[in-house]
């Protein structure tokens, strides 16, 4: 099917012009579909970007999201991004950088959210992943807990729940665990 | 004279196929010592992985009639590899795969010439590939297939009326196995489905839910799971795991016992901890050798025309009986990365805010608020704000001049589009043509030169 | 951890410790070591099996250092089998590697006997008259073989071996064992003790499916007679229960109870396959009778008796949302099922076997475990002989193959790969094999193909011209990509064989070159 003397020409004129391409930079079918994610971005007041890499790096990101209401309003919540090549093939890599104490988020930063495990599907998008952190500030969920002390708190008792979460966000020790402050 | 009997002899079964003509073959087949010298001089292939398929497909290929091979690995030689990968000994192990992997074969098979690439297949320029008639992936990963496929479907080039140029097709021949199991197929961009069009066919990976792991763990991979995605974080602040540093990997497994016999599960061994953390898959010889023969003897009619060709997918599964299934996949007309994109003609003058709103015109496309990236670089972004404001300042400039001045380029437009009053969002492939610029470029490449 | 057992690390994983102590203690002979046999062995010397024996009685020419990478220009002339063994040996030394220096026809003529030493006998480029031979031979020694030929852009693989029984099947997709249709008493019992409507929402999220629908199809059956939901309607019905008895949105436990609800639906009792082998007449067993139909028999008496119909519990659950407590609760009730099971089962074979006048414990418990556990999938497979194959065909089956568009190409290289070697039992060489007469060929393997048919019984069918001209274009080459396809379903039909685990291909399989539609004919 190729045709052999088209390739000899070929390699022939390549020896000819020599250095006459200029190096290209490659671009994952990843970095196209999240282009069009983050170009189709419709976030919710409370949330923002960052792209400390500068605009051409889409692949690493930060969102920071600033609760208007709920247990965590006034705290500021910064999520890194880390999206693979393969993307929407595979998920997301998200991780909270503000220590938080939260039910379904751990204090190494790990997120309990379906759709960044098992539930994840390439029609997803950056979006949705947003807005499910977003929801999981909202509405903690002592159900499918990460932390289990913090679940069992807003389980048996909401009220301890709200001034635990207050104390963390002012700033402070919380048993053994130093919450830095994020108001 | 002595040399050529010789040379003739060695090739005795090949020329069979190679020398006489043929009732099914292609059309291109001009059978003859001619091709059988041509293939060995100028039928360059790349050979990506030198592990269980990439050690049989160097050897398939230097005993089917090529030469020129070079071979790209940036894996050493492990101790698991000796059940499957013929090429290496044990005291290999250490030793860079792609290097030890050609001089094997090239000791054995006097006349083949292999050049090895110890390295990542991102390391090599885009031109480093553009060497090859054709490349065969012997891989099991989803990004590195991703990856050479854009990279090969970066060559492509199509006319006016959407027909692949035939000297920008760079064919690919992909096989992979697990177990009892594989696949083998051929992808010649532009005419057959390119990896992006089929990716649904490799499942993705299954993740347990972190929940799971942190409070209702049932088996011994959510222990182990456990162990390595949650508890090293939690007692190594900072320290990343490393899955082939064995310290590292043997405390994952006595973690998960703990946690195993906290919860009354069975099951966890040292086996299995390196198998799920690792994703391990299980790998032997035969299979291996039966998808590389498929790739090899594909890549061999592919490069000769000796007899017709796979179309385009095929299937092996020795678990129950065998079962061999070749099916004919489609591709997909919008592929970002194999499609032909839409073919714009620009004047070098035209700015970028002028290209947007001209976006916004064209019959074919009715593209709103585009935003708009060339390679790797966002030349203007709609949202979020942060990226609107730092690629505003671009939307005065002229195009050509922010796309570097080539007379003929692909950028990708993301915005929305509406039909029949319907809005939808899409992301399109776009060929710009930049009227009356080769001369400019050729100027500005004497200067630079 | 030691060394070999690293090397094997990633064949373990598939076939376990006891796949690789089969192929540890196999010994093997290969008849003929061009690439087809070479590639078969390469790859069963990395897999670690025991000892190899490889015969050939010709010399390396220069036209073999373009096809087999187990010789080099080293080897010229002198003697294939002892190259090709060094080479070999090379690849793991932990095999035992020899060499015979004769012509595999030969001693098939000379010593029959020879060939009973072996565990498996791979016979690589044969003619037919030898196959044959050697096929009676190793059945009478009841020696496994393994016939595989390239020839141009085609070839073949096929096994011969009377009988081959598996236990360890491991098919990829096969339905679990949950017995939701036909609960036993203690996993009802276990049901009953939980409460669905547990007010607690995390209790009523983490309830394992397999309670929810034990507990719901008994609710169901008391409501309708002792029946399970049989109609589309009641099925459908059914599966609104379950979505009512959902608290919320997100719980994963009632969305895979909707998911499985069809295992409630399904029928009881035994599959058609596994009914077709306890009445195979095999299983009334004599002292003669193999370990496999003896516990085949027990198992034939377990389902009338204890069984109710069922076989022996498989025992494992797969995993499913549900707090770790029920969860490891439940695997325990099925644990100790399948346990009682299994000792039922084990009675009734040492019955069996003293009845028929053997030790009764002489088979031993973790064969019968083995057995049990894998009583759903068990499969026997049998191969005719080649000569019966050859003079005792099956007509209507490969009329069917010669007119069906799937498989006529594959049928046609079949009737080719047979055609090719009357024709070298009459001329002395094959078609194509020498320049210059190719034109002569084709019209002398036209009448052969044509004879062939009318021996075969289709007298009616044809091969098409194409095929008949490529085959003689073929002129017996053998490629080194085609003998290392050929090679490669080769050697993994010898694993499959001596490990005693997956299935093993039956009816002969034809390799097609040309466009990789590979068939697998049973005639």
């Amino acid at each position: 099917m190729i045709k052999l003397f088209k390739v000899k020409e070929r390699q022939r004129e390549l020896a000819e012009n020599a250095n006459g391409k200029l190096p290209i930079k490659k671009q994952s079918a990843g970095e196209l579909r999240l282009h069009k994610d983050i170009s189709e971005l419709n976030l919710h007041k409370t949330c923002t970007l960052a792209f400390p890499n500068g605009k051409d790096d889409l692949m690493n990101f930060e969102v920071t999201i600033r609760p208007d209401e709920g247990y965590y309003l006034g705290g500021t919540f910064v999520f890194s991004f880390q999206i693979s090549s393969i993307y929407p093939h595979e998920a997301p890599k998200v991780k909270c950088k503000t220590k938080v104490y939260h039910p379904n988020i751990d204090l190494e930063g790990n997120v309990c959210l379906n759709i960044l495990r098992e539930d994840w599907k390439p029609v997803l998008n950056i979006n949705a992943v947003i807005y499910g952190l977003f929801h999981l500030l909202m509405e903690p969920n002592h159900e499918d807990p990460l932390n289990q002390d913090a679940a069992a708190v807003l389980r048996d008792n909401p009220q301890l729940f709200e001034s635990n979460v207050r104390r963390a966000m002012i700033g402070g020790y919380m048993g053994q665990t130093f919450f830095p402050r994020c108001i | 004279m002595a040399e050529s009997t010789v040379h003739q002899s060695r090739s005795r079964d090949l020329d069979k196929l190679l020398l006489r003509p043929g009732n099914l073959v292609a059309p291109t087949f001009e059978p003859g010592a001619q091709l059988r010298d041509d293939l060995q001089e100028y039928a360059k292939i790349l050979v990506v992985g030198a592990g269980g398929l990439g050690c049989e497909l160097l050897k398939d290929l230097a005993l089917s009639g090529f030469k020129n091979l070079e071979v790209i690995d940036m894996d050493r030689i492990e101790v698991t590899n000796l059940n499957r990968q013929f090429l290496f000994r044990l005291e290999d192990v250490g030793k860079p795969k792609a290097e030890v992997a050609a001089r094997r074969v090239m000791e054995r098979v006097s006349g083949v010439n292999i050049v090895p690439h110890f390295c990542r297949i991102e390391d090599k320029d885009i031109d480093f590939y553009r060497d090859f008639i054709i490349i065969v992936l012997g891989l099991d990963s989803v990004e590195a297939r991703s990856y050479i496929n854009a990279v090969a479907c970066g060559f492509l080039e199509y006319d006016s009326d959407d027909k692949p140029i035939e000297e920008t097709v760079k064919p690919m021949v992909d096989g992979g196995t697990e177990g009892f199991k594989g696949h083998a197929r051929v992808i010649i961009p532009g005419s057959t489905p390119c990896f992006e069009c089929t990716i649904w066919l490799f499942p993705p990976q299954v993740k347990f839910p972190l929940c799971t792991l942190a409070e209702t763990p049932r088996t011994a991979a959510h222990c182990i799971e456990y162990a390595h995605l949650i508890k090293w974080d939690e007692v190594h602040s900072g320290k990343t795991f490393d899955p082939d540093d064995p310290e590292h990997m043997k405390w994952v497994y006595t973690e998960a016992v703990k946690r195993a016999e906290l919860f009354g599960i069975q099951g966890v061994t040292y086996s299995l901890t390196q198998g799920v953390v690792k994703n391990i898959i299980p790998a032997i010889a035969s299979t291996n050798a039966i998808v590389s023969a498929a790739c090899t003897l594909e890549t061999l009619k592919l490069v000769s025309g000796c007899s017709k060709t796979l179309s385009n997918y095929l299937t092996y599964n020795g678990v129950e009986g065998l079962h061999i299934k070749v099916t004919e996949f489609v591709k997909d007309k919008d592929c970002l990365v194999c499609g032909p994109g839409v073919l714009l003609e620009l004047d070098t003058s035209v700015t970028l805010q002028k290209f947007i709103d001209m976006l916004e015109e064209h019959p074919k496309l009715l593209l709103s608020k585009a935003s708009v990236r060339h390679q790797a670089t966002n030349l203007y972004m709609q949202a979020p704000q942060v990226l609107e404001e730092m690629t505003r300042s671009n939307l005065n400039l002229p195009l050509f001049e922010l796309m570097g001045k080539v007379p003929r380029d692909i950028v990708h437009v993301t915005g929305t589009t509406s039909r029949d009053d319907k809005k939808a969002s899409c992301l399109r492939k776009l060929c710009l043509v930049f009227k009356g610029a080769d001369a400019v470029t050729d100027q500005d490449m004497a200067v630079g030169a | 951890m030691a060394e070999p057992k690293t090397k094997y690390d990633r064949q373990l994983r598939i076939w376990g410790e006891q796949g690789q102590t089969a192929l540890e203690k196999a010994s093997i002979c290969l008849l003929n070591c061009g690439p087809t046999g070479s590639e078969t062995l390469k790859n069963l010397v990395l897999g670690g099996v025991g000892s190899i024996t490889v015969i050939d009685g010709s010399k390396v020419e220069l036209g073999d250092l373009g096809n087999n990478f187990m010789v080099d220009e080293s080897c010229v002339g002198q003697s294939k089998a002892k190259c090709v063994c060094t080479f070999l040996q090379e690849l793991n030394d932990a095999v035992k590697a020899k060499f015979i220096e004769e012509y595999p026809e030969a001693l098939v003529d000379s010593n029959p006997s020879f060939f009973s030493q072996f565990t498996l006998v791979v016979a690589t480029q044969l003619a037919e008259d030898s196959m044959m031979k050697l096929d009676k031979i190793c059945r009478e020694a009841n020696v496994l073989l393994i016939f595989a030929r390239s020839y141009g852009l085609t070839g073949f693989v096929r096994n011969s071996v009377k009988e081959h029984a598996v236990i360890e099947s491991k098919p990829d997709h096969f339905l679990d064992d949950l017995r939701l249709n036909n609960p036993w008493s203690e996993l009802k019992r276990f049901a009953e003790s939980i409460d669905l409507k547990v007010p607690d929402p995390v209790a009523h999220k983490h309830t394992p499916y397999v309670v929810i629908l034990v507990k719901m199809a008994e609710e169901w059956a008391k409501a309708h007679g002792g029946t399970l939901p049989s109609t589309r309607d009641e099925k459908k019905e059914f599966k609104e229960l379950l979505k009512a008895g959902m608290v919320a949105m997100d719980e994963d436990n009632y969305k895979e109870a909707i998911e499985a609800s069809f295992k409630v639906f399904a029928p009881r009792g035994i599959s058609s396959d596994l009914l077709q082998i306890i009445h195979d007449s095999c299983s009334e067993v004599d002292s003669n009778s193999s370990d496999f139909w003896v516990m085949v028999a027990a198992l034939k008496e377990f389902i009338v008796n204890e069984g109710g119909g069922e076989a022996p519990l498989e025992g494992s659950i797969p995993d499913m949302t549900s707090s770790t407590e029920l969860y490891v609760n439940l695997q325990k009730i099925y644990l100790a099922k399948s346990e009682a099971d299994f000792l039922v089962l084990q009675q009734r074979v040492k019955s069996i076997l003293k009845r028929i006048g053997r030790d009764p414990d002489s088979i031993s418990k973790a064969m019968i475990k083995s057995f049990c556990k894998n009583a759903r999938k068990l499969k026997v497979c049998r191969y005719r002989l080649i000569e019966d194959e050859f003079s005792n065909p099956a007509v209507s089956e490969l009329q069917k193959y010669l007119s069906d568009e799937e498989y006529s190409v594959a049928m046609g290289f079949y009737i080719l790969l047979r055609a090719v070697d009357r024709f070298a039992a009459n001329y002395n060489s094959f078609p194509g094999q020498f320049e210059g007469e190719l034109d002569e060929d084709i019209s002398r393997l036209k009448t052969a193909v044509v004879g062939l048919l009318n021996d075969l019984g289709c007298n009616g069918s044809t091969v098409t011209e194409d095929l008949i001209n490529e085959m003689c274009r073929f002129g017996a080459s053998e490629l080194h990509a085609v003998a290392a396809f050929i090679g490669g379903i080769a050697s993994q039909e010898v694993i499959k064989l001596i490990t005693k685990q997956f299935v093993p291909m039956v009816g002969t399989f034809i390799f097609n070159g040309i466009d990789q539609k590979s068939q697998l004919l049973t005639l």
